[in-house]
């Protein structure tokens, strides 16, 4: 199975969400691996705690693969090599966990060659030979990255793909979120130019809400009842927004709540963060916890 | 000189195995030529042979430049309609020459590629298998590998198969070079999939020292598969069906598979047997599949005691 991670906007947290969806997968028994196609800033290694890739690595790394530089980008064993000793043991039961990480300053791809895209699915081919699920982190907004992973698919009709579109719970995201897979030159109109069938793409596609304050949330204790009151008109405002988007309930997989530790350190949150250290709030855990279940799971993803 | 060559073995890409006439399709590349089967003890099927010219430096353990000219030779083959593999080698020898020749004087020797300058078969063979060989070569060097991953995924991607695998598992790779001498075998498991293999052999090479190679690549893929997918199934920390259900994959699809040196000739099956006694494939292969075989056989107990239980009450 392979995912596709892409956001409306930068600083949506979808790495930091999607890096953690891999990682709870991981601990599930699952064979995981992700590939950081985000060229323009590859950091997923920074979020693994793996210092010597955190702004991607200098040789063999995706970019100059798909470039051609290099015959196999380098892989990262995280149960090995990450620097946070709460990663460094595969703890019993749990699978692989590989980082793909990107080229360091790499740069946006230039340009969509057939060569190019033939590399991407000569690897995505092997990678899913081996891993139960790749997610591919394919950066913010419309990018030649995205229409390279379109075009790879379609040369691999056999091989199941889904996407998943993060965006934050505000106006301007719901929109955007809508506009990035239906507008023009989104994903609906780019894969479908490329040779996807429309409706078989839009069931891939479902919608992630990040950093959501939910109205009745614990956080919102302190709050004086005007400004809860006000919370919620927006929250019921923004609901009926997102349905007439398409973003709402139906398409939504899941929602990560507002957790401190993603808002100012992109990491990891792991049961130690939660149960030991309590750095971290235990819903966020199990959000991801529900999102690694239901990205496998075929009845979150009967069509619409 | 010395020939060196690759072998990466991987599970076929399709929900069960595949017969032999899908066989002869999937392993068809090239219009007109033939797909060798044979059926005793295990259907197997070897592709015709294809080439790869090549034009670049040698591995070295000295790191010393050695350019080398000629052609690769490739094939694939699929075994018991379960494990495919892309297997590729060449012939090193020194050139007589001392310059590039027309390739048309390359093209009439396939599989050899000729040394352009001086270089030492020690050295070849070392910065080929040995430890001090770079993981992977760089993108300026012979690489054997990336020619053999490009065969297996042309069988891989073929459209007869319909990618439902039943498990998920690494391809292995296996470096091997082989000499005229004393006759002698070292086979060396390194870092995550790599395998490594010397042979010193005697008489001149022939194509039978490459399918000994891979009927070893073959066995030590299948090893290696079996003992992921038992650990995978966490006998004794998990309940007893569950663990049996994990198992399943390797009842269905690979136990049945190991036939030591089935294709391997009379005057090579020492180099299997001396295997055998050290380490030992056939024992390690053998002590898995009891295990398996326990493990149902206990669960098997299992169940039937809670239904005879369930009668009584």
């Amino acid at each position: 199975m392979l995912v596709f991670a892409i956001s409306d906007k930068g600083g949506t947290g979808r790495s930091v969400t999607g890096t953690n969806i891999v990682y709870r997968h991981a601990l599930q028994g699952n064979d995981v691996c992700y590939l950081d196609f985000d060229f323009g800033s590859p950091t997923a290694g920074a979020i693994f705690s793996v210092s010597a890739v955190a702004r991607g690595t200098r040789e063999n790394g995706l970019h100059h693969y798909l470039r051609g530089e290099c015959p196999q980008p380098r892989r990262v064993d995280v149960w090995a090599e990450s620097d946070r000793e709460g990663l460094r043991t595969r703890p019993p039961g749990a699978g692989r966990l590989v980082l793909l990480p990107g080229s360091e300053g790499g740069g946006e791809l230039s340009a969509l060659t057939d060569e190019v895209v033939g590399r991407c699915v000569q690897l995505l081919g092997r990678l899913d030979e081996e891993f139960d699920l790749c997610m591919i982190d394919v950066s913010a907004g419309r990018s030649f990255t995205a229409e390279l992973v379109l075009a790879a698919t379609v040369r691999m009709p056999a091989i199941p793909f889904r996407w998943l579109v993060f965006h934050r719970w505000t106006r301007q995201h719901i929109i955007a979120a809508d506009g990035l897979v239906t507008g023009a030159d989104g994903l609906l109109d780019v894969g479908t130019r490329f040779g996807h069938d429309t409706d078989d793409l839009r069931d891939r596609i479902r919608f992630v809400r990040t950093a959501v304050l939910e109205p009745d949330a614990a956080e919102l204790v302190g709050l004086r009842d005007e400004q809860r009151a006000w919370l919620s008109a927006c929250d019921s405002e923004l609901r009926e927004l997102a349905g007439r988007h398409g973003v709402g309930r139906t398409a939504m997989l899941g929602k990560i709540p507002l957790d401190p530790v993603l808002q100012w350190r992109e990491q990891l949150i792991t049961d130690e963060d939660v149960l030991a250290s309590k750095i971290a709030n235990a819903e966020t855990a199990t959000a991801f916890e529900d999102l690694a279940k239901k990205i496998v799971d075929d009845s979150a993803w009967e069509g619409l | 000189m010395l020939v060196m060559g690759e072998v990466h073995t991987g599970l076929l890409q399709n929900s069960g195995e595949i017969s032999e006439s899908t066989c002869r399709q999937v392993l068809g590349l090239m219009a007109g030529e033939t797909v060798r089967v044979s059926r005793r003890p295990i259907v197997h099927a070897l592709s015709p042979e294809r080439l790869t010219g090549v034009d670049c430096a040698l591995p070295t353990a000295s790191r010393s430049r050695v350019r080398g000219v000629g052609t690769v030779v490739s094939r694939c083959a699929v075994t018991g309609g379960r494990v495919a593999q892309g297997s590729s080698y060449v012939r090193v020898v020194r050139s007589d020459a001392d310059r590039r020749l027309p390739w048309s004087h390359y093209l009439a020797r396939p599989g050899v590629v000729e040394v352009l300058g001086k270089a030492k078969a020690a050295d070849l063979a070392e910065g080929f298998t040995g430890d001090s060989a770079p993981g992977r070569p760089d993108g300026a060097c012979l690489d054997l590998g990336a020619v053999s991953g490009r065969f297996l995924d042309l069988v891989q991607q073929s459209t007869l198969l319909d990618r439902r695998a039943p498990f998920k598992i690494p391809r292995t790779s296996l470096r091997w070079v082989a000499e005229t001498g004393e006759p002698s075998i070292r086979f060396t498991l390194h870092a995550e999939q790599e395998r490594t293999l010397r042979l010193t052999h005697p008489g001149p090479f022939t194509t039978a020292v490459v399918d000994l190679c891979e009927d070893l690549a073959t066995h030590d893929w299948l090893l290696t598969s079996l003992l992921v997918i038992v650990e995978r199934a966490r006998i004794g920390g998990t309940p007893g069906a569950q663990a049996v259900a994990r198992l399943a994959p390797a009842i269905d699809h690979l136990m049945h598979l190991w036939m030591p040196a089935a294709r391997v000739e009379e005057w090579l099956t020492p180099f299997w047997e001396s295997l055998e006694r050290r380490p030992g494939f056939t024992r390690q292969w053998r002590s898995l599949v009891d295990r398996v075989r326990d493990q149902v056989a206990m669960n098997t107990l299992a169940l039937l005691n809670a239904t005879a239980d369930a009668g009584r009450r």
